[in-house]
């Protein structure tokens, strides 16, 4: 890696802000900005670095509209929004996907337009880790705050995830290195464990490395059930695991202090899905009995916790609710976005601050190609070629400031640093103008 | 007796609703009443007419003395059968989302496959489906710890993942194959499966039975081995030929019982 000297050409420091790229919204960030643009981040990781740092690149900055030539040309905000709203209020099967990268205060005129035109609202949860909120309806969560797992951890446990690629500060902020008030040696103190199929970044670091076979997640963790029940192990290998390891992991995680899981997609996407959080919830209740345990998903978008929590508390369901009927239902399979595209029901698609194109399976996105689809974004992306109405937002936590939820559902303000473009609206203004404009259309035709 | 046929004519990508159409609402209806009726299609209602052909023969004093047939494809119909207490609903084609969930009397066959959640939360009659089922048979509301708790479905074909999942009543009974965690945290209640299953059946069961024809590939290491029973009787039922008997999940401290077929399944003993 080539040498980068430190940055000193910039006009101020804006301290503390928070960084918008994963889960673990790190709010220690200072971003140095020169005529009223970032030169410079420090503290963050280079994934959340590169994020704010390189934003003006393919920036969209102006609303378009794509003509009968299938060409997307520049228009003003008037034009671009009156279109928008036409579709939106024309539409049968509406769905509004996306959500996780922009503020709670754009969610909540969102949620008003869903329930005025009778649509589905959904985010990222349902192609990550959706399969964990209904784990987390069935049996419950016994979550903590990071805070508690940097002070009082002495075993941290991730499966199926890779924090030292994707949520690299991690470790290094919460849960293995940084000296907790009763972990006054931080890493010494602490095991770290990993269970997963792949010799990741993560397990090279690990003290315990389970690799236990694709897809043999439920077994393994009905096999340490049974350990715990005082069961003697039938069989000699299960999910690839000699059965001795699982009984001596078993007590070393039944004499901690203090042991925290973190599991990622790793878990909620192989065979049994949901099923594999259910019985990882499970687990840990069954540990409560011996010690102190507790878990947490590792959330990819830094607010794609707040639109499950947002949700839950006006709604009372998660993720893919659906107002068709006038009241919210929920049904995976029935109103989550991929099933809708796949059946091919949606017929007004609006995305905002997520990227289909780039996510969504082939089905799915040649069914977006079919039908309008409106884009509220920063950035020129995969999502921006479907787009037939491109709505062009602000940057949350850089340009503009808004609240989100971190993965262990502390909700942190995120300030602004900088101004944004002129041609550019923030997202909570383009829902809110959406919203007047539909309501007049809908009254209109009544 | 009366008979409502409806024969489809025009087919709709977006899902039609048919929670309303069921015998204990419309035994009383007219022609002029179903022409009159507009159902749910996403977030707007449009005439039934655009959809289907309609036909009502002879009359009904009560929902018992209704069958409304759907001649054709119903692949996008959601809802059939929902709630539904008496009377009887034949499909002579396939069947989408939640074909009987919720349903407490009367009968529902479906001539073809159902998708996911058919016979969610049921809680009497009974169910027939004459093809395959996809995942959630017979299960719970997504968050609900109570499933299916009476009635008795039928299916001919195989069955997807998580087939009953909380049950706590009633009766399933699966003649083709079946995927992984079949009666995962039942707490009552009785699956037959007379092909084979993937793997782990019975996770986190507490109570109930279930009884395995074929061959299952994977056990789960909650489940302690009883015995080998001769000709069993379980819940009434009496099963012919050796049974592999285990009690579990003991990592609920479960009693349920799974029966596995001792000819199919030597590989696990």
């Amino acid at each position: 890696m080539a040498y980068e000297p430190p940055v000193t050409d910039y006009d101020k420091i804006v301290e503390n802000c928070t960084c918008a790229f994963c889960g673990s919204n790190c709010d220690d960030v200072d971003i140095l900005v020169k005529d009223n643009h970032v030169v410079g981040v420090r503290h963050a990781c280079r994934l959340g670095a590169s994020k704010i740092m390189e934003d003006e690149d393919q920036r969209l900055t102006v609303p378009m509209i794509r003509d009968e030539n299938g060409e997307l040309v520049e228009v003003d905000w008037d034009t671009a929004l009156d279109k928008a709203a036409e579709l939106i209020a024309g539409a049968v099967r509406p769905v509004f996907y996306g959500w996780s990268e922009t503020s709670i205060e754009a969610m909540k005129p969102g949620l008003e337009l869903t329930e005025l035109v009778g649509a589905v609202i959904d985010n990222q949860a349902t192609i990550c880790h959706g399969p964990t909120v209904q784990a987390v309806q069935n049996v419950g969560y016994p979550l903590m705050t990071l805070g508690e797992v940097k002070n009082r951890a002495d075993m941290v446990v991730y499966t199926g995830s890779n924090p030292m690629n994707a949520h690299p500060r991690h470790l290094a902020r919460y849960t293995t290195f940084p000296k907790g008030f009763f972990r006054k040696r931080g890493r010494f103190d602490r095991t770290l464990v990993t269970w997963d199929p792949k010799y990741s970044d993560t397990a090279k670091l690990s003290d315990i490395w389970v690799p236990f076979e694709e897809n043999g997640d439920y077994a393994f963790c009905n096999a340490i059930r049974a350990v715990l029940k005082g069961k003697e192990l039938k069989q000699d290998v299960i999910s690839g695991i000699p059965k001795e390891d699982i009984v001596a992991l078993t007590e070393k995680m039944k004499n901690t202090q203090f042991g925290a899981l973190f599991f990622g997609l790793g878990l909620t996407h192989t065979l049994s899905k949901q099923r594999n959080i259910d019985i990882a919830i499970q687990l840990v209740q069954d540990l409560n009995k011996y010690t102190k345990w507790v878990l947490l998903p590792m959330r990819g978008h830094f607010n794609v916790n707040g639109f499950n929590i947002f949700m839950s508390y006006e709604m009372g369901f998660p993720y893919g609710v659906d107002f068709s009927r006038g009241y919210p239902r929920y049904m995976i399979g029935e109103t989550t976005t991929i099933d809708l595209l796949n059946r091919k029901e949606c017929d007004v698609f609006m995305v905002i601050a997520a990227d289909p194109g780039a996510h969504f399976p082939g089905g799915a996105l040649a069914h977006l190609a079919d039908i309008p689809v409106i884009q509220i974004d920063i950035h020129w992306g995969p999502s921006t070629e479907l787009a037939d109405v491109v709505l062009p937002g602000t940057f949350i936590g850089v340009e503009t400031a808004g609240t989100s939820y971190r993965m262990d559902s502390v909700p942190i303000f995120m300030k602004k640093a900088i101004d944004p473009p002129e041609t550019c609206r923030e997202d909570e203004w383009i829902v809110n103008e959406l919203l007047k404009r539909v309501t007049k259309l809908k009254e209109a035709s009544k | 007796m009366k008979q409502i046929t409806l024969t489809p004519i025009k087919f709709s990508s977006i899902a039609l609703e048919f929670d309303e159409l069921i015998p204990d609402e419309i035994y009383g209806w007219s022609k002029e009443d179903f022409e009159k009726y507009e159902v749910p299609v996403g977030n707007s209602r449009f005439p039934l007419t655009d959809y289907y052909d309609i036909e009502v023969e002879g009359e009904a004093q009560s929902p018992e003395e209704v069958k409304m047939i759907i001649d054709g494809d119903a692949g996008r119909v959601k809802y059939i059968g929902c709630k539904m207490d008496a009377g009887e609903i034949v499909v002579n084609g396939d069947a989408d989302l939640h074909a009987g969930a919720e349903m407490e009397g009367g009968s529902l066959t479906v001539n073809g496959n159902a998708e996911s959640y058919c016979g969610r939360e049921m809680k009497g009659g009974e169910i027939t489906i004459k093809g395959n089922v996809r995942e959630y048979a017979g299960t719970s509301y997504i968050g609900e710890w109570r499933g299916m708790s009476g009635g008795k479905l039928t299916i001919h074909g195989n069955a997807g993942k998580q087939l009953a999942d909380a049950m706590s009543g009633g009766e399933i009974h699966v003649m083709g194959n079946c995927d992984i965690l079949a009666g995962i945290h039942m707490t009552k209640g009785f699956i037959q499966i007379d092909g084979d299953v993937t793997r782990w059946p019975g996770g986190q069961m507490k109570n109930g039975a279930i009884v395995i024809n074929g061959r299952l590939e994977r056990l789960l290491e909650g489940f302690e081995l009883d015995a080998i029973v001769t000709d069993p009787e379980v819940e009434g039922r009496q099963f012919t030929g050796k049974y592999i008997k285990y009690t579990g999940d003991i990592g609920v401290n479960g009693k349920g019982t799974l029966l596995l077929n001792a000819e199919k399944n030597r590989h696990h003993l």
